[in-house]
């Protein structure tokens, strides 16, 4: 895994890139502890200021202070799209694995389960729980459903690379070692799958963050907790466009753009670099 | 019962190609049988060409595969009935795989000795009281190299010679009466080949261990086996010994493989002597 | 240090196709900030005459395949050109296809250099139909109307026993043989001078592989190309070869017609490569040879070979040995043979 990072940094531009964006989105969110506001308070400041030395990112026509609205925001939006990442994660291993690996009914029934979930399609699902659960549809619930739809396609993905391990031979020489199939999944091909872990984390993240700020601005999540989307929303509200106060949309566009071009480079190079065609190119390939 | 180590009766296995409505079946072995005497160690040479049904064969030995009609008994255990963690531990006790591609037989990643070590313990309960490492060591001893040589490193550090040798002696550690070898010097280089085809002669000779040795390279096959079995699309069509079935070929299949094959020596007049260059 | 490569051999008159001059082509790597050189190919010189297959043996990592890629032009980091030259015939005045400007290369490509690989893949683009790879790599070459070109590939498909539908079929829906007879006739279609040929047929079938090497041999002397043929199989060279050099540890260590190699072989790891290879009807145990192959990163001084030799002596530890004349046309790259001031 070291040697993995450190071949990413050294060979691929689009990896430092993205390590550099990501590293700026989470420096701002970990601000948030420092905020001198509490993140709920309105008209703490005098409303609808440009951006200024006293108010950097300027303030809202609600009284609050752009800048530590928006690293509230940019955390709460992280933080949602990790869980998201890491419940669906958790899932995709394990359905994935265990397919790959075991094939035969075990593989046809968790694939069916799987290729449920990849057809029946997302947003009217959730819009439909919304208008079910109304104010109730907490930002942990969110995750979850979100996650529920978002370990699918990874599984499948996941289960194709074990299974493409389980035809090679030194899977054959473990079990003929006497390992049992829990040792061979997760010492010998656990470390072929970290990787695309890490990688389809940063895909997911920007996929459900940027459906939770698409259901944000529309208003059908808990608005009264600081997201990128909830602060869009707000802005929307009242008007912030029209009114010039362009300030209050446009640093959070920028935060989550940032974010999202940072995971996707991230993904991108992680990616190429897992593809074994393009490591041949890299690190040389073998006699 | 017990006076066959390896008893292969009529077995088949058909694989089932393509979806619903355009199926289609390959029977890749067909109704072979082969037997191997218990207590009278022997190779027996495999032959044929690329999918003649060698290696699903040899899988089916190794009850990788289950066979679609016939039975494979093993020490008098139908290879059918084996369940549980225990039954195949003691299955694998008796039978153990050497692959083709040294450097695929291990996982990249890891450190070669860690499925030597493995082995050991696993199937240290019939092994003498010798501690896991000592015991590593002396299998390598058997093949040629040591635990210092090998020790700590990975696969890649490693030469195909030497990983096959490795591969031969984490087989040995678990004692196996029979080793399937599925082609198993072809990836090795022509100066090598030679060490690794001997030491399967002194495994038989020394250690009393039966070989199936499949192959395409018939010059090794009447090298190293006692007896030989000629395979095309999945049936055996020639098989006796070796060295009369490969000078006195009867089988059409045999002949035209034994004619295909380029052994390394210059015929008299052949090709090369006609070449434009033959400027001496 | 080295000795000027005298032409290896003194009869022909006409020019030889490719000259090699004392070759180094290392790769240079760089690890958590050491950096090293595996010397792959260091200090190789032959040449290859027209008209001939030119064999080159050797096991694996003795440097074949990184030698092609340097004569092929094929050359990127971390594969460096260190010393040398290879002057083909067509192509005069660069000392090797990468120094050349890129337009000319174009040119050569195909026209008077081409290739076939080992599984064939490289050269038949797998996302497309066989028919395309033609018109990508030759037609530029041949001209002519398409419909005109269509039937010189059909007929040249025919010469290879490919039936002209193989043109609308994708490689992976060919058999491996199929491939390689299709990269074979890809390879040959614009008559090419020269053509460079690793391990074509070792993944192939017995059967299969005699018959690609009959077409591969058939083609080359109604052309009057020149093959340079890589693979480590003794047998495929003792079929096909005219000359054959063998490559121990990035050099070459022996070279003679192929005839000659197998019945008189004279350098140590030669005669016991040849000796090591068991034969149908002969029942004499053979010995392999002892110790491992050694590693390129720092390889053993002086005569690569001589930790394994059982006649090395104490100048082959200090000195390089090089390729001197021990017969007609019979070159060896050893003390024991051509004596201690072979240096
Ligand atoms: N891309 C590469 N980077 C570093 N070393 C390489 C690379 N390719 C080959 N080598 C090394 O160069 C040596 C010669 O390899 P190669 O030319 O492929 O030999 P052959 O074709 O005879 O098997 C080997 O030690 C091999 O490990
Ligand atoms: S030069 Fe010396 S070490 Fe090298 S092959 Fe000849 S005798 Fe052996
Ligand atoms: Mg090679």
């Amino acid at each position: 895994m070291v040697v993995f990072l450190r071949d990413l940094l050294r060979y691929r531009a689009e990896f430092r890139i993205g390590l550099v964006l990501v590293a700026v989105v989470l420096l701002l969110s970990v601000l948030a502890s420092f905020s001198p506001y509490p993140p709920d308070s309105v008209y703490v400041v005098p409303p609808d200021l440009p951006p200024s030395l006293t108010y950097w990112f300027g303030t809202t026509s609600r009284g609050q202070d752009v800048f530590w609205q928006l690293s509230f925001a940019i955390r709460n939006t992280l933080l949602f799209g990790g869980t998201v990442a890491l419940v669906s994660r958790l899932v995709a291993l394990a359905v994935g694995l265990v397919s790959g690996y075991k094939g035969g009914w075990i593989d046809r029934a968790l694939m069916s389960v799987n290729d449920t979930f990849i057809v029946i399609p997302l947003l009217p699902v959730l819009v439909l729980f919304y208008f079910v659960m109304r104010d109730r549809i907490s930002w942990l619930m969110l995750a979850l459903i979100m996650a529920c739809f978002g370990w699918a396609y990874d599984a499948r993905l996941i289960r194709s690379v074990v299974m493409s391990l389980r035809q090679r031979e030194f899977t054959q020489t473990s079990l003929f070692s006497g390992m049992s199939t829990r040792q061979v999944l997760t010492d010998e091909h656990l470390p072929y799958v970290v990787p695309i872990l890490f990688s389809t984390t940063m895909n997911n993240m920007v996929w459900s963050i940027g459906l939770e700020v698409t259901l944000a601005v529309l208003g059908f999540t808990d608005i009264n907790i600081p997201t990128i989307g909830g602060m869009i929303y707000w802005a929307n509200q009242h008007t912030a466009m029209v009114a010039g106060i362009w300030w209050w949309i446009a640093f959070p566009t920028i935060a989550v753009i940032m974010a999202f071009i940072g995971l996707f480079l991230l993904a991108v190079s992680v990616n190429a670099h897992i593809d074994p065609r393009s490591r041949l190119w890299n690190v040389g390939e073998a006699s | 019962m017990n006076d066959l180590l390896l008893d292969v009766r009529d077995v088949s296995k058909t694989f089932v190609r393509g979806g619903l409505f355009s199926r289609e079946e390959i029977v890749a072995v067909n109704k072979v049988s082969l037997q191997l005497a218990a207590g009278r160690p022997e190779i027996l040479a495999i032959i044929g060409e690329s999918g003649s049904g060698k290696t699903t064969l040899a899988r089916m030995i190794l009850n990788m595969v289950t066979p679609t009609s016939g039975r494979l008994l093993l020490d008098g255990t139908d290879l059918a009935a084996i369940s549980g963690s225990a039954g195949r531990i003691a299955f694998m006790h008796k039978v153990q795989p050497i692959f083709q591609n040294p450097f695929e037989s291990f996982n990249p990643l890891k450190r070669v000795e860690r499925y030597l070590l493995m082995t050991r313990r696993r199937f240290a309960a019939a092994a003498g009281g010798s501690t896991a490492a000592t015991a590593v060591d002396a299998a390598l001893h058997k093949v040629g190299l040591s635990l210092k040589e090998v020790g700590g490193r990975y696969p890649h550090e490693l030469s195909g010679g030497q990983l096959q040798r490795v591969a031969i002696a984490r087989a040995l550690l678990a004692e196996p009466k029979l080793i399937v070898a599925d082609e198993p010097v072809s990836m090795i280089d022509a100066s090598l080949r030679i060490s690794i085809v001997n030491l399967f002669r002194t495994l038989r000779d020394e250690l009393g261990i039966s070989i199936i040795y499949i192959t395409h390279d018939l010059a090794t096959a009447y090298y190293i086996s006692d007896r030989i079995l000629i395979m095309q699309k999945g049936s055996v069509v020639e098989s006796g010994d070796a060295r009369a079935v490969l000078t006195a070929p009867r089988h059409p299949c045999t002949r035209q493989l034994r004619e295909a094959a380029l052994l390394p020596q210059i015929a008299g007049g052949g090709a090369n002597a006609s070449g434009t260059t033959q400027v001496i | 240090m080295h000795a000027s490569v005298e032409q290896p051999h003194g009869e022909q008159d006409v020019q030889p196709l490719l000259v090699v001059r004392d070759l180094q082509a290392y790769y240079r790597t760089s690890h958590a900030g050491v950096r090293r050189a595996i010397r792959a190919v260091d200090g190789v010189s032959f040449a290859v005459r027209r008209g001939e297959i030119y064999g080159l043996a050797g096991e694996s990592s003795s440097g074949k395949t990184t030698l092609i890629k340097s004569i092929a032009g094929a050359i990127k980091p971390p594969l460096e050109i260190v010393g040398g030259s290879m002057e083909f015939a067509f192509l005069p005045g660069y000392g090797g296809l990468h120094r050349a400007p890129p337009a000319q290369v174009e040119r050569i490509r195909w026209r008077h250099l081409s290739y076939i690989m080992q599984g064939s893949m490289n050269v038949l683009n797998p996302v497309r139909r066989i028919r395309c790879s033609f018109t990508d790599f030759a037609y530029p070459h041949i001209g002519g109307s398409r419909q005109q070109f269509e039937q010189q590939v059909v007929a040249h498909l025919s010469r290879v026993r490919l039936d002209p539908s193989v043109l609308s079929a994708f490689p992976h829906e060919l058999s491996g043989g199929m491939r390689q007879r299709a990269a074979l006739a890809l390879a040959t279609i614009c008559r090419p001078g020269f053509i460079i040929a690793d391990e074509p047929t070792t993944a192939l079938d017995v059967v299969v592989q005699k018959e690609v090497l009959g077409m591969i041999r058939g083609i080359q002397r109604e052309t009057g190309s020149s093959v340079l043929f890589v693979t480590h199989d003794m047998g495929v060279h003792a079929h096909i070869t005219d000359r054959l050099a063998i490559m121990y540890a990035g050099r070459l260590v022996e070279e003679a017609a192929t005839a000659e190699i197998f019945r008189n072989p004279l350098h140590p790891y030669t005669q016991n490569l040849i000796a090591s290879l068991p034969r149908i009807g002969e029942d004499a145990p053979r010995a392999g040879l002892g110790g491992a192959p050694p590693n390129l990163a720092d390889p053993p001084s002086g005569c690569r070979f001589h930790p394994r030799c059982p006649l090395a002596r104490e100048i082959c530890s200090r000195e390089v040995p090089v390729m001197r004349e021990a017969g007609a046309g019979h070159r060896v790259a050893c003390f024991a043979v051509n004596g201690d001031d072979g240096a």
